[in-house]
């Protein structure tokens, strides 16, 4: 990334300009410019959100709260500061990330952009980003949850079942190793 | 406001609409939400919590939010206020006895910050029960006439038999799409 675009997305005295530039010479070569820093920082949210530490933030997270949530129709009022905190983080965490990633980057700054660039805003990382705003995304996202971290539940259950049994089975099982070894 | 709440407010207004709707308990919320859905309404009990559904309608987007009314969970009606385009009241015309606690609790509402850019919809239900006042005396005693701050209309309807449900969402979607698409 040049000088130029560092700038563009650096701190808040470059607003202005950001906005000049756009409003007056879109059409000119300093649009690329822009259209660059903007791409780049696209590319940079979208890598953070396939790394695994953001995978893992999500799955912490839900595992904090999965017990909460329930496969019902209706929802509980509880649900909705879990929804109103996990927003929260997400956006800590982005902004913290491009931050260490982009030199200067400044996230009031980046949505100026982003709302200059409206008509752009589409594509599948943007589709990803909006659904975790989605609340029923969310409430299915824990539900799904849940319902995998049961099922493994029951597994464990059935190594109980199996061990509590072993001093019958014990025997034939021991046998049936020694006669493999043998 | 983080990069996310940005992202969904740019996204939202494009033919999709934020519907609240509120009132107090009994008053027939969760039947008239799933019966304009066409869900059976036989068996609803009271809502603990809170209700959405997602329907397309008029070729637009229609995200209805349906808030729990009991004394109790009122307090977190707020948290639900946000980036509303309607408001749907609801009363039960047979309660004759909490008109004034209906009429108080919706004219705190339409004093919050939040709601000021919202449409009013009034629906005057149970219109099928004996005894139910009718949308002119339920006009009066909410003291609507008063109301200067919110675009309203106040209808009577059946949740249970669905007469008017259309007619009311009809007006309250022509009344925002006035106000919002021609703001943009």
């Amino acid at each position: 990334m040049d000088v130029k675009e560092r700038n563009l997305l650096g701190g808040g005295e470059n607003i202005v300009e950001m906005v000049d530039l756009d409003e007056e010479n879109f059409a000119v070569s300093n649009s690329s410019d822009s259209d660059a820093a903007f791409d780049a920082v696209i590319g940079s949210i979208e890598d953070i959100i396939m790394e695994d530490d953001f995978q893992h933030m999500q799955q912490s997270f839900m595992e904090k709260h999965y017990l909460e949530f329930d496969d019902s129709e209706e929802n509980k009022l509880t649900y909705t500061p879990i929804f109103n905190e996990y927003i929260e983080l997400l956006e800590k965490q982005l902004e913290q990330q491009l931050m260490e990633r982009i030199p200067g980057f400044n996230m009031s700054t980046f949505t100026q952009l982003l709302k200059q660039h409206k008509d752009e805003v589409s594509g599948d990382i943007f589709d990803m980003l909006l659904t975790f705003t989605d609340f029923m995304a969310f409430k299915e996202m824990f539900i799904d949850y849940r319902a995998e971290r049961e099922g493994r539940g029951l597994d464990l259950s059935d190594g109980l079942v199996v061990r509590s049994l072993s001093s019958t089975s014990s025997k034939s099982i021991t046998s049936r190793t020694t006669t493999k070894l043998k | 406001m983080g990069l996310l709440t940005i992202l969904k407010k740019m996204k939202h207004k494009e033919r999709e609409m934020r519907l609240l709707m509120l009132g107090l308990d009994n008053a027939g919320k969760t039947t008239i939400l799933k019966k304009f859905n066409g869900e059976d309404v036989s068996t609803i009990s009271p809502t603990l919590g809170f209700n959405i559904k997602t329907l397309e309608h008029k070729g637009l987007k229609l995200n209805i939010w349906d808030v729990g009314g009991q004394k109790s969970l009122r307090s977190y009606w707020r948290n639900y206020f946000e980036s509303t385009d309607g408001l749907v009241w609801v009363v039960d015309s047979a309660d004759r006895l909490r008109l004034e606690d209906c009429r108080q609790e919706l004219s705190s509402l339409l004093q919050e910050e939040r709601l000021s850019g919202a449409t009013l919809l009034v629906f005057a239900n149970k219109q099928d029960l004996p005894g139910s006042l009718n949308k002119e005396t339920i006009r009066e005693a909410l003291g609507l006439d008063d109301i200067k701050t919110h675009h309203w209309c106040i209808i009577g309807c059946s949740a249970v038999t669905g007469e008017n449900l259309l007619t009311g969402v009809d007006w309250l979607l022509d009344d925002i799409a006035a106000r919002v698409f021609t703001a943009d």
